[in-house]
């Protein structure tokens, strides 16, 4: 039960539990941030982000198993898969409904995640299978709190990439016209901003976010065609808590997830789910723009 | 027995429904070749999976709310009715109508957040409570079974006077499904068709112009939010009782997309459109099931789920109800022998007004 | 009735750091037409917002009939007898043109899911007493042949007339009309000011109306505010705004001040 006593707080190892949470959170803010990404480009919020991400797992896992390639080579390969993969959803689906109602993109993405389930189970069947490590060594030591090598890495490659995206949307061209594009649709296609191009590379990079975490999250639990579900409600919960429209928004979303999850999942771990449900709710009930979002209100 | 009167278009395709309702027990009898039994059960689950869809249609398709999670309100009828039954003993009919109102209670909850939350931010939300409400059931395992369930259900029965219907077999059942069925369709027609049902499209259409006509927003959404639960309370408590046993895993968010894609296929915003989508759907699972050529039945099933929303609202963005709409018209214009006048067209198209 | 129907004292209100409206002091009398004019931005759909609840002022009351509203909700307001049209329309898009001259009355209707789900006795009366009366005022405005008509098919003027009917039907004291002219023709405007002024006599109404056609709004109205910058720059019967410096420097540049006489 919930019954929080001084007692149980002070046992409990709360250094160790927040590296994992945070290494956890990484994933999450990864996946987060992805979805946070398509819906500042497209005005979706795709609810296949989980499956896009699994599937992509399965193509690293297939380039690391029956093709025996080194960890970073499938790694790579897998991020550009997905990428491609993204922005062709976006041009064969997305592209061609209309999103005057906020119903059909939801509608279409959870079609989307359901093919994609199916495909998956189809080609590569059922059966739990163990992901092969990306890094094998004895753990860093820091006090009494272990840090696998795992989440070493999971903490360096969240670094590298949220500087390397970073950087991108402060300095590339690119970068900008797909922020001017978030901004103000109109605006940017008159300055010569091609809205399409920008909505398939919004796609394919929040696409590629998600193998990320997919690929970094299959060596600690498991893979399966059902393994992103609890984690693509927790990076929903991480986007819409940090604010749908805030990519920093998705990172803090993240992390504070991360932890509250580990520390939850050490008490009750049946609760996970629903605490983060109820911490949606909480969070969007007092900040409906959610803590770094905006709040859009309809023009009178 | 003013509450048996409907208004409105097209009431005959209801005459037909109810004489078919009536003949199905008696048609499978005749057919060689089948287990009259095992239909018949399928069919009441359909017939209590369309009570799910015609509530969740009024809150989706009526009042413009997404709800990603309706599995969760089927759970907790369906868990109210068991425990009542099982647990305190309580007849049948009270249990089935406490499920009705602790589901609708939880739906109005349920509302008063979600009138802050719009689109995107309300599925996601929806879909956290539908995802939180079999682990809540796991989480209880003291009192709710947690994830093996409650089993040994006692037979629905009704009280009237001095005697009791008791209703022991499929075909028992069958009839008591479709009644419950017919008087909630009546009401959510009555519903719709009336003030309240145009409070909820006003709300759809323009939230702005909802509140300048004087719609109170907090009191209709949590209105159609209420309505909705009370639905698919009253349906899961059915559905306990047609299985006579339930465990968590009856309701995973798959199940709360199937009720999504029966109104999506049926047609937002039409209760013949919930209907047809509900059974259509239903058999579609079914038949998947036995087809022997697919041996991992669950895989193609939502294959075929995504395919049919994709295409749904791509190609057809109202549904079976606007095929038929427009298959109707087609079939007027012929006879009246001229072409329709364009304004014409679009209006009985978009008489359901669902985009 | 005499005395003001509508009076707003010392209206403020601020988005960011910008003051949209500045201690706006407004009042709307019996019978009378007001027009609220200014150069764009000048904050008079602000203005709207407020006395309709949309928006909350930093400042200021806004009192209708004696009772203050300004902190009602934007629901209640219709209920008092105050009744707005918009700027770009904002109709039940799905409904037709009955359906929301019906919703126009849901305030006058006695309502309740149970009520009409189990139709008890005085659902069908009052549907039918509603639907007579939208009847009627969807003839007073000659859209009879239009009453079955899905509304986002009907073209954009017809769509102001609807919502206007809507407006109406809620039977109400005061009418805020938004940019009435807004994508009418010199024809049609012409009509428009005529009808207004019929409705006007025949509903008891006031009317309260914003406007950028300078020769609508001089023809039309009793009185005028004129608004710059949120701030009140002249008040008075159109022929002596018309021919105030402050009024003719704020309009400098633009192209409405083209004033002919209706």
């Amino acid at each position: 039960m919930l019954s929080v006593t001084p007692d149980i707080l002070t046992d409990l190892p709360w250094g160790q539990l927040l590296v994992n949470g945070l290494a956890l959170g990484s994933l999450y803010a990864l996946t987060a941030f992805g979805i946070v990404l398509i819906f500042k480009t497209t005005r979706v919020i795709t609810f296949a982000q989980g499956e896009t991400a699994m599937f992509s797992t399965f193509v690293a896992f297939t380039l690391l198993t029956a093709f025996q390639l080194p960890f970073a080579v499938a790694f790579v390969l897998t991020m550009l898969f997905a990428g491609v993969f993204g922005a062709l959803i976006e041009r064969v689906v997305i592209r061609r409904i209309s999103t005057t109602t906020v119903l059909n993109p939801v509608i279409v993405t959870v079609g989307l995640s359901l093919i994609l389930l199916g495909a998956a189970g189809w080609i590569w069947g059922y059966e739990i299978r163990t992901f092969p490590d990306p890094v094998v060594g004895p753990p860093f030591h820091l006090g009494t709190v272990v840090v696998s090598q795992l989440n070493a890495l999971i903490f360096l490659v969240t670094l590298v990439l949220m500087t390397v995206l970073f950087a991108f949307f402060r300095f590339s061209p690119t970068g900008i016209a797909m922020r001017a594009v978030a901004e103000n649709r109109m605006a940017a296609q008159l300055m010569g901003v091609s809205i399409g191009r920008m909505n398939a590379l919004g796609w394919g990079m929040g696409t590629a976010m998600g193998a990320v975490t997919g690929m970094l999250i299959a060596p600690i639990n498991y893979l399966d065609p059902s393994m992103m579900g609890d984690v693509a409600l927790k990076a929903f919960a991480a986007a819409v808590v940090g604010g749908l429209t805030s990519l920093p928004g998705a990172v803090v979303g993240g992390l504070l997830l991360g932890i509250v999850d580990s520390v939850v999942g050490f008490e009750v771990p049946e609760l996970r789910n629903t605490i983060a449900f109820a911490l949606i709710v909480l969070v969007l009930v007092v900040r409906p723009g959610g803590l770094l979002g905006r709040h859009e209100t309809k023009k009178v | 027995m003013h509450w048996l009167r409907t208004r409105g278009r097209a009431t005959a395709p209801y005459g037909l429904g109810l004489i078919a309702v009536l003949l199905i027990p008696a048609l499978l009898n005749v057919i060689p070749g089948i287990a009259p039994g095992y239909v018949l059960y399928l069919v009441s689950l359909a017939l209590i999976y369309a009570i799910v869809a015609i509530g969740l249609g009024i809150l989706i398709g009526h009042t413009g709310q997404i709800s990603l999670g309706h599995a969760g309100f089927f759970a907790i009828g369906a868990y109210a009715s068991a425990l009542l039954t099982l647990r305190l003993g309580l007849p049948f009919v009270v249990a089935v109508l406490v499920a009705g109102s602790v589901s609708a209670a939880i739906g109005f909850l349920l509302g008063l957040p979600a009138l802050r939350l719009s689109g995107p931010y309300l599925a996601v939300a929806t879909l956290g409570f539908g995802l939180a409400i079999p682990q809540l059931v796991v989480w209880q395992s003291s009192w709710t079974g947690g994830s093996s369930g409650l089993h040994g259900l006692p037979l629905a029965s009704l009280p009237l006077g001095a005697f009791t219907i008791v209703f022991r077999t499929d075909q028992d059942y069958y009839y008591l499904a479709a009644a419950v069925l017919i008087v909630l369709t009546i009401f959510a027609r009555n519903v719709v068709t009336s003030h309240t049902g145009r409070a909820f499209v006003a709300i759809r259409d323009s939230e702005i112009a909802a509140r300048a006509m004087g719609v109170d927003l907090v009191r209709y959404k949590t209105t159609a939010f209420a309505l909705s639960a009370l639905y698919a309370g009253i349906a899961g408590a059915l559905y306990a009782h047609l299985l006579h046993g339930i465990s968590p895993e009856d309701f995973t968010v798959l199940l709360s997309v199937d009720f999504l894609t029966m109104i999506v296929l049926g047609g937002l915003g039409s209760i013949g459109g919930a209907l047809s989508g509900a059974l259509l759907l239903t058999f579609l699972q079914n038949a998947l099931t036995r087809l022997p050529v697919v041996h991992d039945f669950k895989n193609l099933y939502i294959v075929v789920l995504g395919v049919i929303l994709i295409l749904t609202i791509v190609f057809f963005p109202q549904g079976l109800a606007g095929i038929a709409r427009s298959w109707r018209l087609r079939r007027a214009t012929r006879t009246l022998d001229r072409p329709a006048g364009a304004g014409q067209i679009v209006e009985l198209g978009e008489r359901s007004g669902v985009r | 009735m005499t005395g003001p129907v509508l009076e707003i004292t010392d209206l403020t209100i601020r988005f960011g750091g910008l003051v949209a409206v500045d201690g706006l002091d407004l009042r709307v009398n019996a019978g009378e037409i007001v027009g609220l004019i200014g150069p764009n931005g000048a904050g008079k759909t602000t203005v709207f917002n407020c006395i309709s609840r949309f928006y909350q002022p930093d400042r200021g009351t806004v009192h209708f009939k004696g009772r203050d509203i300004t902190r009602s909700g934007s629901h209640e307001i219709i209920r008092f007898g105050i009744a707005r049209t918009f700027q770009n329309v904002e109709l039940c898009r799905s409904m037709t043109a009955l359906g929301n001259l019906l919703v126009g009355q849901h305030v006058a209707m006695r309502s309740g899911v149970i009520r009409d789900g189990l139709r008890l006795p005085g659902v069908g009366a009052d549907e039918a007493r509603a639907t007579q009366r939208a009847d009627e005022m969807l003839e007073l405005l000659g859209l009879t042949g239009d009453r079955d008509h899905v509304v986002s098919t009907l073209p954009f003027g017809l769509q102001k007339l609807v919502e206007l009917g809507r407006a109406l039907v809620s039977d109400p004291a005061l009418l805020l009309l938004d940019e009435p002219t807004a994508g009418a023709d010199k024809q049609e405007i012409q009509g428009l000011a005529d009808l207004i002024r019929r409705m006007r006599d025949r509903f008891d109404l006031s009317v309260l109306v914003v406007e950028h056609d300078m020769s609508f709004v001089m023809g039309l109205c009793d009185r005028l505010y004129v608004l710059d910058f949120g701030r009140r720059i002249a008040e008075g019967a159109p022929a002596d705004v018309r021919n105030d410096s402050a009024v003719i420097e704020a309009y400098l540049g633009e192209p409405e001040l083209e004033v002919t006489e209706v």
